[in-house]
């Protein structure tokens, strides 16, 4: 290469471009399968979501990107994730604040004497926080499966992602998959992690949506292209949130002894009437925990609370969570089949859409019941094809 | 004069009567759903059939009318029973020799003193055994749900049952709805048991499905009307029975660690090519455990054995067992989803009947993936 010619100037523009493509942090580049999105099958909107809640947990560790790529090749219409921050601010995909019950921080010497006890929700929590891990670090690390009744084959396989990376893996499916992120413990986060120029977590959340594209209300043509749900238990953050994007927000709901974090607001003040009415110029829906709209005693079902009615009356979606197919989490009302529970749920309750832990069961029972594309002349094909998409379950991951 | 011979012969008449009807061993009065035989829908022969293994026992205790009346209601095909004997000779159904399990007797103080030891099969066993209880003392125990992870709320509230009332439950169904008893534990029974006449257990359980029109060879006119199936791990009982009734016969088959209780052959003995040729002659069927067809290791299906394809060969039907909706009886291949474990051993391995716990799962399962033409 003839440098003694360019010389300095090539160097300094070399910087000069190093510097501005730091600054602009260029968003990942493309995958192949993004580019011909005109040919992509939509999103399926004629009956209840089915949205992966933390990718196909059920079978693979919990927000990996594995666990993610099955919920897509299941079926899923959502991939839903928990966005924390790492002590540098990176968002990440992670549940809990703390590394210790889905990760191997245990084994790990080297960050031995970094275990906090912090408050956290008005509780004392003692572990090893995201907060004070940097995203290096975090990326040294290896997930596990949190339920020891679960398949633990893939322990110490997997590595947190971040949030970006589980945008690109929604972006690269094969067919248009939504993203359903969550501002997950906001308060907690903005305590512990700053960010330049005061933003705020809120801030960054929103940010990293618009920069892979995410906008337009709920139903919208752009919506539709890149389907989002932005998720929070504290309603001080949608709010904020609703300021900086028209995406369609949900408001979960907790357990009914739980307050909010953000408002410190009782379970009975934010299901009443008036309150749907005042946060519903904010949300298209809630999310609340599935006992709390049908409570059980002894393991049985009680008489379903009339939640989901007023929720429908103020046009209030209603996405449940969590479905889960261990006999341990079915109510004796379903016979242990969690094909029963979710025909209760769809057709008995009318929810909106369901967060599941078995993306392909929901799957299955879905074209089961209501397949979104009834073949004229024989049911046939559609036997086969749904068929074939059981047998699919039934795979060793011959690609890991 | 007359009026006085008139009377005592009609004393005479209805004593003839009472102990002729006695001594038949009168069946059951038909209940009056049973009257329409020709209207009932006959039993499906198109898919591989649905068991339903002690009734619906994944919602109700074992074995119970409850029990089989819910699998019923649940689209099973056939309901399936366990045929012990209990010390008066009378044939109950319940699977274990002993009470302990899936009944209230360690509750009744009454019985306290008939605690003892037998050996089963080659193991010391201790509790309260059938063969101790007349069917009286039987009938005042209550079942209970045998796992503790199922339903509790109906221990203590429902009996034992006969074999008879089995029997008649499946008769009164509104649809046609086949019986598929055990011959369990001959060799025990028959240790512990003596009928005054000389006859065993084997004897009995035919008489009984005699009696009640249980007859015809498998897929006849005869059987399609009341379908049966007769199983048991004992082959030489099943050899026995075949010399008194052409009624189907299935053998059943245990894990590759037993012995059979007979003939003390062991598992690779009873599934040799050898063997299965010899026994096709007096069963239709085998019915194995099914991790002796798929073994797992790590709670992971390997491959298939040729279990299935050698017994197809030969022309035996194949109906494991036993299916359950728990995930801790789920292989991980299936992900804690039993209708793909269904759907596995239908289209991949090609069974032709299915001992489930949850009847009602199956029949959905089966529905949903029907179509008009045979798969």
């Amino acid at each position: 290469m003839s440098s003694s010619i360019m010389g300095p100037p090539c160097s300094i523009l070399f910087l000069l471009l190093l510097l501005v493509a730091r600054a602009a942090a260029r968003p990942l580049y493309p995958l192949p399968s993004k580019v011909d999105n005109g040919e992509r099958q939509p999103l399926q909107t004629s009956r209840p979501y089915n949205i992966a809640h933390r990718g196909s947990n059920g079978e693979i560790p919990e927000e990996t990107a594995f666990a993610y790529l099955r919920a897509i090749e299941e079926g899923a219409d959502f991939i839903e994730t928990d966005i924390l921050s790492s002590k540098d601010g990176v968002l990440i995909c992670f549940h809990d604040v703390t590394l210790d019950n889905t990760t191997d921080i245990a084994h790990r010497k080297e960050f031995a004497d970094r275990k906090r006890t912090y408050e956290v929700q008005g509780v004392n929590t003692t572990g090893f926080f995201t907060v004070d891990f940097t995203l290096k670090e975090l990326k040294s690390l290896r997930v596990k499966q949190r339920y020891p009744f679960r398949d633990q084959q893939y322990n110490g396989k997997f590595k947190i992602i971040t949030f970006e990376e589980f945008i690109a893996i929604a972006l690269d499916a094969p067919r248009v998959v939504g993203i359903y992120p969550e501002i997950k413990n906001p308060v907690f986060i903005n305590e512990h992690v700053k960010w330049p120029k005061g933003k705020r977590f809120e801030d960054k959340f929103v940010g990293t949506l618009k920069k892979y594209g995410y906008k337009g209300s709920y139903m919208s043509k752009d919506w539709l292209k890149q389907p989002v749900f932005i998720q929070s238990f504290a309603p001080t953050s949608l709010i904020y949130a609703s300021n900086l994007t028209d995406s369609p927000k949900i408001f979960l709901i907790d357990d009914v002894t739980i307050p909010t974090q953000d408002t410190n607001q009782s379970y009975w003040e934010i299901t009443s009437d008036k309150y749907f009415d005042f946060i519903k110029q904010y949300v298209v829906g809630i999310g609340p925990w599935k006992d709390t709209v049908v409570p059980a005693v002894h393991n049985y079902l009680q008489e379903p609370t009339d939640l989901v009615a007023h929720a429908h009356a103020h046009n209030l979606q209603v996405h449940p969570y969590t479905f889960r197919n261990e006999n341990q989490c079915l109510h004796f009302d379903f016979h242990q089949d969690p094909y029963q529970e979710y025909e209760y749920w769809i057709q008995k309750i009318g929810v909106d859409g369901i967060f599941t832990d078995f993306t392909g069961s929901l799957h299955i029972y879905q074209e089961m019941t209501t397949p979104p594309h009834p073949k004229d002349g024989g049911n046939d094909d559609h036997v086969m094809s749904l068929l074939h998409k059981i047998a699919l379950l039934v795979s060793p991951y011959e690609k890991v | 004069m007359e009026a006085a011979a008139l009377s005592r012969g009609f004393i005479i008449l209805i004593l003839v009567l009472y102990i002729g009807a006695a001594g038949a061993g009168r069946p059951l009065s038909p209940l009056p759903s049973k009257a329409d035989d020709d209207v009932k829908k006959p039993l499906q022969t198109s898919r591989p059939y649905n068991f339903a293994h002690r009734g619906a026992n994944g919602e109700f205790p074992e074995e119970t009318a409850p029990a089989y009346m819910k699998a019923i209601k649940e689209g099973a095909d056939f309901i399936e029973a366990d045929i012990q004997a209990t010390k008066d000779g009378i044939l109950v159904c319940t699977h274990d020799v002993n009470l302990d399990d899936t009944t209230d007797v360690a509750e009744h103080m009454e019985f306290a003193d008939r605690r003892t030891m037998y050996e089963v099969q080659g193991v010391n066993i201790t509790g309260w055994f059938v063969v101790d209880f007349t069917l009286e003392e039987l009938q005042s125990l209550r079942a209970k749900q045998r796992y503790a992870f199922r339903d509790q709320q109906y221990n203590g509230k429902f009996p034992i049952i006969t074999f008879e009332e089995y029997i008649s439950i499946a008769l009164d169904a509104d649809r046609v709805v086949g019986i598929y008893p055990e011959i369990k534990n001959p060799v025990f029974v028959n240790k512990h048991v003596k009928w005054s006449d000389g006859k065993k257990l084997e004897d009995r359980f035919v008489e009984m499905l005699q009696k009640y029109g249980y007859r015809g060879s498998y897929m006849s006119k005869e059987w399609l009307k009341q379908p049966c199936f007769i199983q048991s791990f004992a082959p030489t009982s099943l050899i026995y029975i075949s010399n008194l009734t052409d009624l189907p016969k299935i053998f059943l088959i245990d894990d590759v660690t037993i012995l059979t209780e007979d003939t003390n052959q062991t598992y690779a003995e009873i599934t040799s090519d050898s063997f299965l040729n010899h026994i096709k002659d007096y069963v239709m069927g085998i019915g194995p455990w099914k991790d002796t067809v798929v073994p797992p290791k790590d709670n992971y299906l390997e491959s298939a054995t040729d279990l299935v394809a050698r017994a197809h060969a030969l022309g035996l039907q194949v109906h494991p067992y036993t299916f359950r909706n728990e995930n801790s009886f789920l292989h991980f291949d299936f992900h804690q989803d039993p209708y793909v474990e269904y759907d596995y051993w239908i289209n991949k391995i090609g069974i032709d009947g299915l001992f489930t716990d949850f009847t009602g799962s199956l029949h959905r399962y089966q529905e949903w993936t029907s179509s008009v033409s045979k798969m």
